[in-house]
């Protein structure tokens, strides 16, 4: 019993002393789960800089929203270049402005996802703002200080301050959004008056001067030429432009060639040059004619390529008078004058085995055999050439394969060709190739091999398919060449393409296919049924079908026997 | 009842020992380590703290990579991320993290932590408690002698000037800390220190180092490994080109020219029309390294790999780094005609062609194969006996020397039998296309080994940004082309050209003021 008084004592002693220490001080407790502010509390925390911006959110009743959850980027203009937009607007307080113009530049300022400055490129932002019309970013450099620019209007003094609910870029300016539209725009500016003549003769005026309320279809791009560049290929007036191309009296008409010519310098999409240098062809409104692009150190060039070995010059696009936005889309300035070309379909007689990357390695390239593996799926070591991932990983391999003594390349042209195993379950589905620049038009489609069969019991069906088209017929890795004259063989699909007259070699006709537009093609060899390493591919024919399909025959040595 | 017996035995036996002595409970020595009273007492010790130096140049990176709130990367791959990152010889792989894509991309802010320079103020702490403490052995170990003192001071001297050196080149300002942070109560924020002070404080040190420096430690890992007069010279020379001290450069080289200790290793020799090529050319300067033309090379060895396998590695869905896709015909060029006239120093030498990898630190011959991970310890180059070449040729080319200049290049291009297609032959006058000469010969020379931006930028700054050119026309080649016109504006000025300090040491370190390009 004692020792249970001692007990009780005890913790009443260390009870006392435990709470003698807190004693009656009121305990702080934080009921917020992060200190961070919002895109308004930052605005808040920083009224000296932004206090009229603060003001105009307020008024445009966007303060609520902006200070709740959310992603957003805003760009916040800072008081000075506030007061210069008011005072463009000629308001003299926020108050004074038209609300309605407040609430739509509030918007243009406004993106509804979280953009850092790591994504800004050349061209637009990749979100589009609540008012419906892309930011565009570039840098500028200002007494050698380089800082972002925003639609070529605001220029960043703070970027990528994070906040609760999405991120703040401070700018200079306010930005305002583009009022015109391309039409209007091009109208507006003299230098321009042929090119704008021919858009309203040809009736182009009237669809770049709408801004279609879908989206999908309001943006486009236009390649502008202007007088100087019309007058230095001898087109002083509207009137010789007109006398060259208008032959059907109505450039209205869709198969005039002045109407063919505006319709070859629009394309649907909005395009800044940052966006039109990453791809390499462009869509026109002239149905499956493209503008390729190349950028060459730093100029962007439309149609500069090459056909047949021959490089045709391109048209430079004048970075400092491109990339001005519209309400409905963006205008470029091409330094000269261009047009569709018109080009009768060529022949195209592609050794595959002749790539860039093999061509780099001149230790290989018509020397000895060289293997691109692939150690993974992601791996691309022939930009033209691809195939679909084996399920045995080693198979997923291209051989070059070079001799002049070899029974397998010692007749094929160049005495070389490319190998790649096919057919499940172990070897790559397909094989697929990019084709130099084939010109539209019809072609017949050959495909020209080695026959060789990896066992007696191998057999390698395969399909064809250009353009994602499927060819008429098959074709056969293990197949040879039948019996018979030129002419009897043609007739049922087989020629013989090389000098050499064994069986061995083999060229298959898999059908005919019509290319809408010239451009690079892509042609697919898909195994069906059989699998084996040994496919031996040779050449690939693309002969137009009104074309001698026989001849020529090839050399190992490279060149060619016309008869 | 039973646990209450037990209570009372418990207090009892708690009650006696509490009659122990109280001595030893309160003493807070550690028991598995070494406090610094009872360290810094002999020589061994010096020696020890010397090699530490060395040793924490070759940490490893922490964290994972990738990651962009734990990662920090390891001196080595600083080295190299610093070196080739932003120039023109190096493209980003599967596997590169977002960080090393905005290096490439000129987009980088303050959290990449490729500008965490905290590798570097590791080993410069270590410097700096060598420097401090060292002196203080003379009293306790009578074996000591003034002359080894000298010996290890030189080393810890010019491992902190190189490291200043580093930073200066990469952030411009840095903080510049000359006593040693023993513990925490040393912990004090300091502000930046403009890139000049902190130049002349590295030829100060660099000087002092000089006269008390060894010319050999009589062993060959010694020699290439640890700081000799000749590496000294070395890194002068360089700063003296950053300083733009030309006469001063050229004296630097001279000095290790004039020792007659170092030689190019046979590359290629031209025998009437055909070429001879040394095969073991490859294994003899990089694989093995230690060569006779390794001036001061980072000693990886089978105990100490280096990093490289896993950032150059073999899985190309797990490479960080590869070399940029038109490296070969940009800047080696191929003889499409003759295949046996080709650039030492190209595919099978910096890279390998067919598969675009970084190939001098993972090649295991220059035809064979990738070395294994366990066989992987290239060294770190910091300086060849090539490099001092043709830092002479360059510093002479600015003294108005441009004959003396030329032989000297064209002597490098032999070793190597560079291509006729990459010879400018620039008259002995034209200043500007021997400096573009000597640029171009460098990246050959030294491609992938950390020198490129820092060769570009210190032409292209020369004269008050005189050549800004070279430098706007290289970043049109390495970012993507839908930056390209953003990249180069950014470029145009000045402070971009140094990284941003790393957010942080922006938040730890209340003193610093962030470079006013990254706002």
């Amino acid at each position: 019993m004692k020792r249970n008084i001692v007990l009780a004592l005890g913790s009443v002693a260390i009870i006392a002393l435990l709470m003698s220490a807190p004693g009656c001080r009121k305990i702080k407790i934080e009921e917020s789960t992060t200190g961070d502010v919002n895109i308004v509390g930052y605005l808040d925390k920083n009224l000296d800089s932004f206090s009229l911006f603060r003001q105009i959110l307020e008024r445009t009743g966007n303060a609520a929203f902006l200070n709740a959850y959310g992603a957003y980027t805003c760009f916040a203009p800072t008081n000075s270049g506030v007061k210069t937009y008011l005072a463009g607007l000629g308001a003299a307080s926020v108050d004074a402005a038209d609300l309605n113009t407040l609430k739509d530049m509030v918007r243009l300022h406004l993106l509804s996802d979280t953009v850092y400055t790591n994504s800004f490129t050349d061209g637009k932002l990749p979100v589009i703002t609540m008012y419906g019309q892309y930011l565009v970013t570039s840098v500028t450099n200002k007494n050698g200080v380089s800082s972002y620019l925003i639609n070529r209007q605001g220029t960043v003094l703070r970027s990528n301050v994070r906040v609760g609910n999405g991120i703040i870029h401070v700018i200079d300016n306010v930005l305002k959004p583009a009022v015109k539209t391309i039409a209007q725009q091009l109208e507006e500016n003299p230098d321009y008056s042929i090119f704008v003549q021919a858009l309203k003769e040809t009736g182009f005026y009237t669809k770049l001067n709408t801004v279609d309320s879908d989206t999908s279809k309001r943006w486009m791009t236009v390649f502008a030429e202007s007088n100087r560049a019309l007058a230095d290929s001898g087109f002083v007036t509207y009137a010789a432009l007109k006398a060259k191309y208008s032959k059907t009296s109505s450039p209205t008409n869709a198969n005039d060639s002045l109407h063919i010519y505006v319709a070859y310098h629009i394309s649907q999409g909005l395009k800044f040059l940052g966006d039109i240098i990453s791809t390499p062809t462009h869509e026109t409104l002239q149905p499956q004619e493209v503008v390729s692009i190349k950028l060459i150190d730093q100029q962007v060039l439309l149609n500069q390529d090459e056909f047949n070995g021959v490089l045709e010059k391109g048209v430079v696009l004048n970075r400092d008078k491109s990339d001005i936005a519209a309400t409905n889309g963006v205008w470029h300035d091409a330094a000269a004058h261009f047009m569709v070309k018109f080009r009768k379909p060529t022949a195209l007689y592609w050794d595959v085995s002749s790539f860039d990357e093999i061509k780099k390695l001149p230790a290989y390239y018509k020397k000895a055999n060289y293997t691109f593996s692939r150690a993974t799926e992601a791996d691309q070591p022939i930009k033209d050439h691809y195939w679909g991932w084996g399920p045995l990983a080693s198979t997923n391999f291209l051989q070059y394969t070079y001799s002049a003594a070899s029974s397998i390349t010692n007749y094929a042209y160049n005495a070389d060709i490319n190998m790649v195993p096919l057919g499940l379950p172990n070897r790559p589905p397909w094989w697929e190739m990019r084709t130099p620049p084939i010109v539209k038009g019809k072609y017949k489609v050959w495909v020209c091999y080695r026959q060789q069969k990896q066992s007696s019991s191998s057999n390698m069906l395969c399909q064809v398919s250009v353009n994602g088209t499927i060819m008429q017929r098959t074709m056969n890795f293990t197949d040879t060449r039948p019996a018979g004259t030129d002419s009897e063989l043609e007739a049922i699909g087989w020629k013989r393409y090389t000098e050499n007259t064994s069986s061995l070699w083999a060229a298959r006709q898999v059908g005919v296919i019509e290319f809408t537009t010239t451009k690079q093609q892509i042609i697919r060899i898909t195994a069906l049924s059989g699998t084996q390493n040994n496919n031996n591919l040779d050449m690939i024919h693309f002969i137009p079908i009104d074309q001698d399909q026989v001849l020529p025959r090839f050399r190992p040595d490279g060149t060619m026997i016309y008869q | 009842m039973k646990q209450i017996t037990f209570l009372t035995y418990f207090l009892l036996v708690l009650f006696a020992v509490s009659f122990s002595s109280c001595k030893k409970w309160l003493e807070l020595k550690p028991q598995d380590g070494i406090v610094k009273e009872e360290f810094w007492k002999t020589k061994e010790q010096v020696k020890a703290s010397v090699i530490g130096i060395y040793s924490s140049m070759m940490e490893y990176s922490s964290g994972s990579y990738g990651n962009p709130t734990n990662y920090v990367p390891s001196m080595a791959e600083l080295f190299f991320v610093w070196g080739e990152g932003r120039a023109d010889h190096v493209a980003s792989a599967t596997a590169s993290s977002a960080d090393d894509i905005a290096l490439i991309n000129a987009n980088i802010q303050p959290t990449n932590v490729n500008a965490n320079w905290r590798p570097f103020y590791r080993t410069i702490n270590f410097c700096n408690t060598v420097i401090e403490k060292a002196p203080e052995v003379l009293a306790n170990d009578n074996t000591f002698t003034q002359q080894q003192l000298d010996n290890y001071l030189s080393e810890a001297l010019t491992i902190r000037a190189l490291m200043y050196f580093y930073l200066a080149r990469t952030f411009g300002d840095v903080p510049l800390k000359l006593d040693a942070t023993l513990s925490d109560e040393n912990i004090t924020p300091i502000p930046k220190t403009p890139q000049a002070e902190i130049f002349a404080q590295i030829v100060k040190d660099l000087t002092a180092a000089e006269a008390k420096a060894v010319t050999s430690y009589g062993d060959v890992a010694s020699d290439k490994g640890r700081v000799t007069v000749y590496t000294i010279n070395a890194i002068l020379a360089d700063v003296y080109l950053w300083m733009e001290k030309y006469t001063e450069s050229v004296a630097a080289c001279d000095k290790i020219i004039n020792s007659g200790k170092f030689g190019l290793i046979r590359g290629a020799t031209q025998n009437g029309p055909a070429i001879e090529y040394n095969d073991a050319w490859f294994n003899t300067l990089y694989y093995n390294g230690n060569s006779n033309e390794g001036i001061f090379e980072l000693q990886f060895s089978q105990q100490r790999l280096n990093p490289f396998f896993l950032i150059f590695s073999p899985a190309t869905s797990a490479r960080r780094w590869i070399a940029a896709a038109d490296l070969m015909e940009r800047v080696f060029t191929v003889d499409y005609t003759n295949d046996q006239n080709y650039d030492i120093r190209g595919d099978g030498g910096s890279v390998r062609a067919a598969t675009s990898t970084v190939w001098k630190y993972v090649g295991a011959s220059s035809t064979g194969a990738i070395r294994p991970l366990d066989q992987s310890y290239a060294h770190w180059f910091f300086y060849r006996y090539a490099d001092v070449l043709l830092m002479k040729a360059e510093a002479l080319n600015e003294l108005g020397r441009g004959q003396e200049a030329l032989d000297i290049i064209y002597s490098v291009r032999a070793r190597a039998n560079a291509l006729a297609a990459t010879d400018l032959t620039p008259a002995p006058t034209d200043k500007n296309l021997i400096q573009d000469f000597i640029l171009e010969e460098r990246a050959r020379e030294f491609c992938f080994e950390g020198k490129r931006w820092y060769d570009v930028l210190r032409n292209a700054k020369r004269n008050k940004y005189e050549r800004l050119g070279i430098l706007l026309s290289m970043v049109s080649i390495s970012v993507p082309s839908s930056m390209q016109q953003s990249a180069q504006a950014k470029f145009k000025d000045q402070n971009s050209h140094y990284l941003p300090i790393y957010l942080y040491e922006m938040q730890t370190n209340k003193q610093l003021v962030q470079n006013p390009f990254y706002k």
